[in-house]
């Protein structure tokens, strides 16, 4: 029984020391984020300020980088890339792992290696190729990127998440009389639901998060996602003093920590709901 | 910081453990019509990244037969790119430092994920002590380098940290010199990634079935006997993904590097991708840049192939 | 499928792409993302004044946006008006032909004294202009007015020696001299000491008549090292922003571009009370007038623009002194505009003298040196910062890169 105390013991304590390691660069973001932009002072990062200046540091990072114009189109992103890819990509793994497609193992290193190649070299010849079809500048553009480099990941969630399904369901329902497409419609990907969810929590944070495609593919403050704006505060032409830096940064996280937060048990528990 | 699947997000799903219910007889590969459904149903994911990924890297790897500075029409050099990135002093370092960062993304932050999820699965607040460890992935993006520059730069938090702790390292100035420019970025990046890849491991760690444990500790195991005779094997397809998607997130490392150093001082914490970086947007040498980039893209794709491949055969095995 | 593409054709139908001539609005795509708000004050300004608003598109990332000007040049999204870099980026753009002559605007502007003579040369090329100047910036010394006090130095060196004599009393009080940075800025003040030294030899280095290995070079490497040597400068590894350090006085002086003046407003010092600027005198008497870089930004506008004729229309308001003077006081920047006056005494002091009978003005070594070789010099003198006994190697190592440069150009 002692040693069962000991035990109990260790295990909170290991994961609270590592915790409170972790938590060390999240304590100085906050704390010079809320410092007034102007009481910055490199050698006092560890002290919180006694004034308060968290709010005008986000307002004056709102206003000077535009940052409200992008928001609606950034969250069209975040949305709807992901949440096609979920179904694009359970699709695939449906065909690969169910359906038993010939040279299954080739389609998947075909979708994987989707993320094998260097993004930096896609840049031009996407604008390249944007400019010629009319994309470019195009909400519709953006959405068709951030697909594309989302089903990678959810094809191979979803392949390894139908290879743990029993086989029997599927023969089941084709014996009800069912199409395939209805089998899987109706029988698998309400299955895969809790792991679809994961996936798109994933990826409705890395395009959040994305620069790159958004600076190159688009023109329009209302088409261009928001780090793009963003990014412009830290600038040497101009940029803005660290503690609006931060700020600004925190406060455009937020949508991807409530969304990560607010999932976070369904999360753990989801993909674990793939055992039969 | 890095593409989506690239670090460490994996495949959880479901997982057939040896010994458990079979998953009912599959049938054989698909012949005729049956094979064109499934085709079907691959085409339009495939048909988006053969479009939008494969297709642009197609005008990179013609580029890299080429010089081109981005406006006079691009020279046909055959081989003179390759040669010349095989001669390329700094090669040795990029290397080496690239070798350092598959090294040590797959050792800490799988590691420390591994630990993290054993050490919390199925404690009261388990969700609450792993908290900690998902902040820096949802805040990912903007400020991070700000707050990591703060922390290593000369005399900076960590000099901060180890002085008042006695710790040698009060006065090092870890990105002015290597090995510690590359060391201390790579313990950022774990800092970062840690908190998925102990996601995962919870996951796979939920997915196996209760009888095996549950015979083991009536023979008495527990402990670290219990994990390396049964936790561990059944977790290794999980631990395959997770150590195959850092093999290709590593390769490929970038942002962090460009955020902190620039490669520098010197070249010194440069990696392959910033090599590719620097020679084609930095120099504005296009051709040679995606030389670098072919290079790079074989190398990953070779390993991954290597990576997945047996993880495949790991699973059919056991299915 | 059938999802993908009704979605793509949903989705296409929002977003905006103008086309056609005669606009009424233009796109002006620049690499200073952070100067949104004074892009956007001056687009506001020009619609009322002259029906044409302007809005900008910046980036952040210098070379992503050059690699994206670049490829824009062969598609039909050309940009209306676009920055760009002067020296030999801005000479590769024109040999493409595809930049619209702006001489007329250049004769013009020197005649009515909207643009000053000496910076005509760096928007010539075969004897004709292009661009207009979106910018300028003197590459000066800011100095800390309180540092300086508590070290007793009343006015700002005039002379080398007095310089030096300066930062020895300013070190011996603690404070650190000079700012220094390993990332990016790392020529600075390599290209101070050899124009201050041997402005010939600065410039034949640019053109390729000069060896990074002659003993000149070497020569300024070691002076270099010497300061640093004798612990004039802050420490290069620290990722504090110089506007930072000059506001808690760590470090008494800062040399940057006037731009410079901006950062420190912004983190709340104020100008002539909290900090000076002077012109850097020259290492050695040798040159009759003092050494001062320069930048400038162009801004360019393409021959096959989609309205040509509203861009040469924007370009001739926007050097005039109303524009500029909104431009530059909003920055709180100086102008190229000689007839606009800074409403920051100290700016405009040093502005004056900076474009005065007395001064040489010489491009930057960003600008100046040619893109491959300015990649090496810029690691290698992070390479030298990092350890100052490497200076032999690092020369070396940006003379090999230079000898394959100019070797095909």
């Amino acid at each position: 029984m002692r040693e069962r105390n000991a035990a109990w013991f260790v295990r909170r304590a290991v994961l609270l020391v590592l915790g409170l390691v972790w938590l060390i660069p999240v304590y100085l973001l906050l704390v010079n984020a809320a410092r007034p932009s102007t009481s910055y002072d490199q050698s006092k990062i560890w002290t919180p300020d006694t004034h308060l200046g968290l709010f005008d540091n986000i307002r004056q990072g709102w206003d000077s980088a535009g940052l409200g114009s992008s928001l609606a189109s950034t969250f069209l992103y975040s949305i709807a890339s992901p949440g096609l890819a979920v179904v694009l990509g359970a699709m695939a793994g449906f065909a690969i792992a169910v359906l038993r497609v010939r040279a299954g193992f080739w389609w998947f290193m075909l979708l994987f290696g989707g993320t094998v190649v260097p993004t930096q070299m896609l840049l031009i010849p996407l604008f390249l190729g944007y400019s010629s079809t009319d994309l470019y500048d195009r909400r519709g553009g953006l959405v068709l990127i951030y697909l594309a480099v989302s089903i990678p990941l959810a094809a191979f969630v979803m392949r390894n998440f139908f290879t743990g399904v029993a086989y029997t369901i599927f023969e089941a329902a084709r014996m009800d009389g069912a199409s395939i497409w209805r089998v899987f419609w109706r029988v698998y990907l309400p299955l895969a639901l809790s792991a679809l969810w994961a996936v798109f929590i994933l990826e409705f944070a890395f395009i959040w998060n994305d620069l790159l495609f958004g600076l190159t593919l688009s023109q329009t403050d209302t088409v261009r996602p928001v780090m793009t704006a963003l990014s412009s505060l830290s600038s040497a032409y101009g940029g803005s003093t660290i503690p609006v830096v931060l700020a600004s940064g925190l406060v455009m996280s937020l949508p991807t920590v409530l969304l990560f937060l607010g999932t976070q048990r369904l999360f753990a528990r989801g993909l674990a709901l793939g055992q039969f | 910081m890095s593409a989506p699947g690239a670090p460490a997000v994996a495949a959880a799903g479901a997982r057939q453990a040896p010994g458990a219910t079979a998953p009912g007889a599959r049938p054989g590969r698909r012949r005729g019509r049956g094979n064109w459904t499934a085709i079907g149903f691959l085409s339009p994911a495939a048909l988006v990244v053969a479009l939008l990924l494969y297709l642009p890297f197609l005008y990179t790897v013609v580029l890299s037969f080429t010089k081109y500075d981005g406006l006079s029409s691009p020279q046909w050099v055959a081989l003179d790119n390759f040669r010349k990135f095989f001669s390329d002093p700094a090669l040795g370092s990029s290397v080496r430092n690239t070798l350092m960062w598959v090294v040590g993304t797959t050792v800490l932050p799988v590691g420390l994920g591994l630990l993290i999820a054993l050490l919390s699965f199925g404690i009261r607040g388990g969700s609450g002590f792993r908290l900690p460890f998902m902040l820096p992935y949802a805040l990912s993006g903007a400020g991070l380098g700000v707050i990591w520059g703060f922390i290593l730069q000369d005399g900076g938090a960590a000099n901060d940290v180890l002085g008042a702790l006695h710790l040698p390292g009060a006065h090092t100035d870890f990105l002015q010199h290597w090995p510690y420019n590359t060391i201390s970025m790579i313990v950022a990046w774990t800092w970062q990634q840690t908190g998925v890849n102990a996601l995962l491991f919870m996951v796979g760690l939920q997915s196996i079935p209760k009888e095996p444990l549950e015979a083991a500790r009536l023979d008495g195991a527990g402990g670290f006997r219990l994990f390396r005779s049964i936790t561990w094997p059944l977790l290794a397809p999980l631990t395959t993904v997770v150590v195959g998607l850092a093999l290709v997130a590593s390769l490929k490392t970038f942002d962090i590097v460009w955020v902190t150093t620039q490669g520098g001082p010197g070249r010194s914490s440069e990696t392959l991708a910033v090599t590719m970086y620097r020679d084609a947007f930095v120099s504005g040498d296009y051709g040679y840049g995606s030389a670098v980039a072919l290079v790079l893209t074989l190398t990953t794709a070779a390993v991954t192939l290597a990576y997945l491949r047996r993880q495949v055969k790991t699973r059919e095995g056991l299915g | 499928m059938t999802l993908v593409a009704t979605a793509a054709l949903a989705l296409t139908a929002c977003g905006g792409n103008s086309g056609s001539a005669n606009k009424s609005e233009l796109k002006l795509y620049n690499d200073k993302g952070a100067w949104k708000p004074f892009f956007q004050q001056l687009g506001t300004m020009s619609k009322s004044q002259i029906g044409l608003s302007v809005n900008p598109v910046g980036y952040t990332d210098e070379n992503t946006y050059q690699a994206f000007i670049k490829a824009s040049l062969r598609t039909p999204n050309k940009p209306d008006l676009f920055t760009w870099a002067t020296g030999g980026q801005l000479q590769d753009l024109i040999s493409t032909k595809q930049v619209a002559d702006t001489s007329s605007i250049w004769s013009d502007g020197i005649d009515k004294g909207y643009l000053p003579k000496n910076l005509e040369p760096y928007f010539t090329f075969d004897s004709k202009q292009y661009c207009v100047p979106l910018n300028v910036a003197y590459w000066v010394m800011f100095y800390n007015k309180k540092d300086f006090a508590a070290a007793g130095i009343t006015t700002p060196p005039t002379d080398w020696n007095g310089l030096m004599a300066d930062a020895a009393a300013l070190k011996a009080k603690g404070f650190a001299p000079f700012y220094q940075t390993s990332i990016l800025f790392s020529f600075v003040w390599f290209q101070q000491l050899l124009i201050g030294t041997d402005p010939d030899l600065y410039n034949r280095l640019a053109t390729g008549k000069a060896k990074y290995t002659d003993p000149g070079v070497v020569a300024v490497m070691q002076r270099w090292k010497s300061m640093i040597d004798q612990g004039l400068f802050a420490d290069p590894g620290s990722k504090e922003q110089p506007a930072d350090q000059m506001k808690s006085g760590k470090t008494a002086m800062t040399l940057l571009g006037t731009w410079f003046n901006t950062s420190l407003v912004q983190a709340g010092m104020k100008s002539d009370s909290d900090y000076g600027m002077f012109v850097v005198p020259n290492v050695t008497t040798g040159a009759s007038k003092t050494q001062v870089a320069f930048e400038s930004g162009p801004l360019c506008s393409l021959a096959k623009a989609p309205d040509p004729a509203a861009n040469t229309k924007f370009m001739k308001w926007w050097i005039q002194p109303d524009a500029q003077s909104t431009w530059a006081n909003s920055r709180k920047d100086v102008s190229a505009n000689p007839k606009v006056t800074i409403d920051d005494p100290a700016l405009n002091t040093v502005a004056q003298a900076a474009t005065g009978d007395q001064v040489t003005l010489d491009n930057r070594y960003f600008d100046a040196t040619p893109a491959p070789i300015l990649t090496a010099a810029l690691d290698a003198f992070s390479g030298f910062l990092a350890d100052p006994s490497s200076y032999q190697k690092q020369l070396q190592t940006i003379q090999q890169a230079a000898d394959e440069y100019w070797k095909s150009n």
